[in-house]
């Protein structure tokens, strides 16, 4: 007994000891001599993640190799929140993968590095991109950022559902055949798809407002705006914004709210699963970008080779005729205003406090050269940031609707996010307006409340920054 | 103090310091700095934009912020209904519990798994039961010819968070169960003996002798009803229109995501006042229906 008990102690401090030295034993990352080391934090993870492994390989075998770059490249999630941790402790990555949302707000928090000088060094400024997302790396007349991927918002329909339901389309006086053209029409459309079970629940939607991620971009296709820089005045209140509030409600009028949060909750948050409403037929039409083509052929391979298999859709005449769905400008409420859009973008941004910026831009560089930027794009299913493409990207990308997209990019009537340094909160308000008027509350009122708030809240920030320009702490 | 107590006392604190530095540097530092804070303008990013002293306008602005009220109204609505059907199932659980049933391990383990399951798991698995259209619930209803229920909509959605507490109540029950170990045995058979029935011998001897138990537990459910995050988060998001928007879910947003560490600060001091005020009021409270010993 009396050696027992100090065996098991010996064993259980071995074990722990084993533990700790495997444990704290890292993967040494061995470079050149003279090599310097870019930490690239990224928020991406699945096939994501693995498709920008890629890039950074590829970066790193070839510019890299030549300049004495090496990248880190590193997937994490909550980004934002590690990124902002790590500017705070003063050991922050050197490029930071993050959404389009943060720029504002981390640039007038002093968080990010301006990018003007290096961009302009490597012959990157706005004739090089399309004008909508140039904008969009922009605050206060500084360049923030830089695309990694971008986005359109378009709308998707279901062509097999529109065919399916082509006499009760036709009956309304509608065409089966195409999708809808003006607000208008699109209503009519929906209202034909709408279907109830017999205990009087919503089985499927035309079109569900609040299913929509855009939710705060509506106004976008009302003809108006969210945020006025030069004014420095949110325009929640705004009679297009307003206009867009009233077309939520009517939804909730014609079906009742309750009901459609009801039909909403039935549908769960879902979006990268084979229960996606869409997939399921649930809902017909909706507004996404052009990355849905890759979950829909990974989650319903069905609705994207519907005359042959996709490796041999190149010999149809119209590849898209082996789709089941389609794809078109989301329609607009304000007659002549066409080819409206919202374009979201992932951004590549340089922390503060970085410690090679110089190297770093030189891959963020590298992910917006023509030939790299379409690779990553097609790679992830999106359009490209760039104003010009090749044919190439155009013809064997994965989303066989790609030129619409693109087009939407290009369009004068394309939206960035508002750039606006409190956005995080507007967003959140404009949700919260959206759920209040499908429940009922006057959008009029809404609205009104939702600018004063936020106004408000804008002019405390604005009040903040002059005090701290006065006492020098900005 | 003699040379060999001074000795004993050094070698105490050496024995202590970890501690000690990891409470001074994890917990005393940032509970200081988050009051200094909370009378900044602060947004945690780089060291040049140094917190700036705004005095009590975070405050201010506080009593002015409906959402503040909102959240705050919403927290309370809760902790009513959470905190009672908590205390009541456990305490009953843990009555059927310790009674001498056959197969009283297995019924024991059943109550406490669910406890042991993940807030995030159990939230997905709670998100399906709700669903108004696949779940189990409505599903129930529809045999019983009873119309669907929209148990996240805004009118259900918190009395449906308050039930999905009462599933998670394993901890409270192993609490309850080992504090009725400690009701004397004579008592009980005295009273028996008297002539005194089941309901009772538990009203007259059994819970007398729980109710320190009982005011722990409604002590820390206080508390934890308070810091309720994670199920709102995962389920419904706040919504919809709010009705869901917990005060720590609040204090999270201005923080984390709008990055008012100042303002976010101050949410939380004043977390702290109110569950503060609360617990000192079952504590005054207790004075009339706890029984020790």
């Amino acid at each position: 007994m009396k050696i027992i008990r100090p065996l098991i102690f010996t064993i259980l401090g071995i074990i722990v000891a084993v533990f700790l030295v495997l444990g704290s034993h890292q993967k040494n990352l061995v470079v050149r001599p003279g090599v310097t080391v870019v930490e690239y934090w990224e928020k991406w993870t699945g096939p994501e993640e693995a498709q920008m492994q890629v890039i950074v390989d590829d970066f790193n075998n070839t510019v890299g190799r030549d300049k004495g770059i090496y990248v880190h490249y590193m997937s994490m999630t909550d980004i934002d929140q590690k990124t902002l941790i790590s500017i705070a402790a003063g050991v922050p990555p050197d490029v930071a993968g993050t959404w389009d949302t943060q720029i504002a707000q981390y640039a007038a928090l002093g968080a990010v590095e301006p990018l003007d000088d290096l961009a302009a060094a490597h012959g990157i400024n706005e004739d090089y991109y399309l004008p909508v997302y140039w904008r969009g790396c922009h605050y206060d007349g500084h360049l923030y950022a830089l695309v990694s991927t971008p986005g359109v918002v378009a709308l998707l329909y279901n062509k097999q559902l529109f065919a399916a339901c082509a006499a009760q389309l036709r009956a309304a006086g509608l065409d089966p055949d195409t999708p809808p053209k003006t607000l208008k029409e699109f209503d009519r459309y929906a209202e034909v798809f709408d279907e109830k079970s017999p205990d009087g629940q919503l089985r499927r939607m035309g079109y569900l407002p609040m299913q929509s991620w855009y939710v705060p971009q509506l106004s976008f296709w009302f003809g108006g705006d969210i945020f006025d820089p030069v004014r420095r005045r949110l325009t929640l209140d705004s009679p297009a914004t307003l206009h867009a509030y009233q077309w939520i409600q009517s939804y909730s009028k014609r079906l009742g709210g309750q009901s459609l949060l009801n039909f909403q909750n039935s549908l769960g948050n879902i979006f990268d699963s084979p229960q996606n409403p869409f997939l399921t037929g649930n809902l017909v039409m909706e507004q996404q970008g052009p990355w849905m083509a890759n979950y829909i052929h990974h989650l319903k391979p069905s609705m994207s080779q519907v005359l042959c298999p996709t490796s041999e859709e190149w010999k149809l005449p119209d590849r898209r005729a082996n789709y089941a769905w389609g794809v078109a400008p989301f329609p607009s409420a304000v007659p002549g205003l066409e080819n409206v859009s919202y374009n979201p973008f992932d951004a590549l941004m340089i922390p503060a406090g970085a410690r090679h910026k110089k190297e770093a831009f030189e891959f963020i560089a590298y992910v917006n050269r023509q030939d790299v930027a379409e690779k990553l794009c097609t790679m992830h299913c999106k359009n490209c940031q760039l104003r010009h493409v090749s044919d190439a990207f155009l013809k064997h990308h994965p989303n066989p609707y790609i030129a619409v997209f693109q087009e939407l990019a290009a369009s004068p009537n394309a939206k960035c996010v508002p750039v606006c340094p409190i956005w995080p909160e507007v967003y959140k308000e404009l949700i919260d307006t959206g759920q209040a008027v499908t429940l009922g509350e006057d959008p009029a009122t809404a609205v009104r409340l939702a600018q004063q708030r936020m106004q408000e809240r804008y002019n405390r920030f604005l009040t903040m920054e002059r005090r701290r320009e006065s006492l020098g702490i900005n | 103090m003699t040379q060999d107590e001074r000795q004993n006392f050094f070698k105490g604190m050496a024995f202590l310091s970890p501690w000690i530095v990891g409470f001074a540097v994890f917990t005393a530092i940032p509970i200081g700095l988050s009051l200094y804070y909370s009378f900044c303008d602060y947004s945690l990013t780089v060291e040049r934009r140094a917190p700036l002293w705004i005095g009590l306008d975070n405050y201010r602005q506080l009593i002015h912020d409906t959402l503040f009220w909102k959240s705050l109204a919403n927290t309370l609505y809760y902790a009513a209904m959470a905190l009672p059907a908590g205390l009541l199932v456990s305490l009953g659980l843990a009555l059927m519990l310790n009674a001498n049933i056959r197969g009283q391990s297995v019924y024991r383990t059943i109550i406490f798994l669910p406890s042991l399951v993940p807030a995030i798991a159990s939230a997905m698995v709670w998100l399906w039961m709700y669903n108004t259209q696949f779940g189990l619930f409505n599903y129930l209803l529809g045999k019983l010819h009873l119309p669907p229920v929209g148990w996240l909509g805004e009118r259900m959605a918190m009395p449906s968070l308050a039930l999905m507490s009462v599933w998670g109540v394993g901890n409270t029950v192993i609490i309850y169960l080992a504090g009725l170990q400690d009701v004397p045995r004579e008592l009980l058979e005295a009273a028996e003996i008297d002539g005194a029935g089941p309901w009772r011998r538990m009203f007259s001897v059994t819970l007398p002798f729980l109710t320190p138990v009982i005011f722990f537990n409604l002590v820390m459910g206080i508390i934890g009803t308070f810091s309720v995050f994670t199920v709102p988060y995962i389920m419904t998001q706040g919504g919809p229109n709010n009705a869901t928007y917990f005060f720590t879910y609040f204090n999270y947003d201005e923080a984390f995501k709008f990055l008012h560490m100042g303002y976010a600060s101050a949410i939380a001091w004043i977390q702290l006042v109110i569950t503060l005020a609360l617990t000192a009021i079952a504590f005054w409270t207790a004075k009339k229906w706890v029984h020790y010993g």
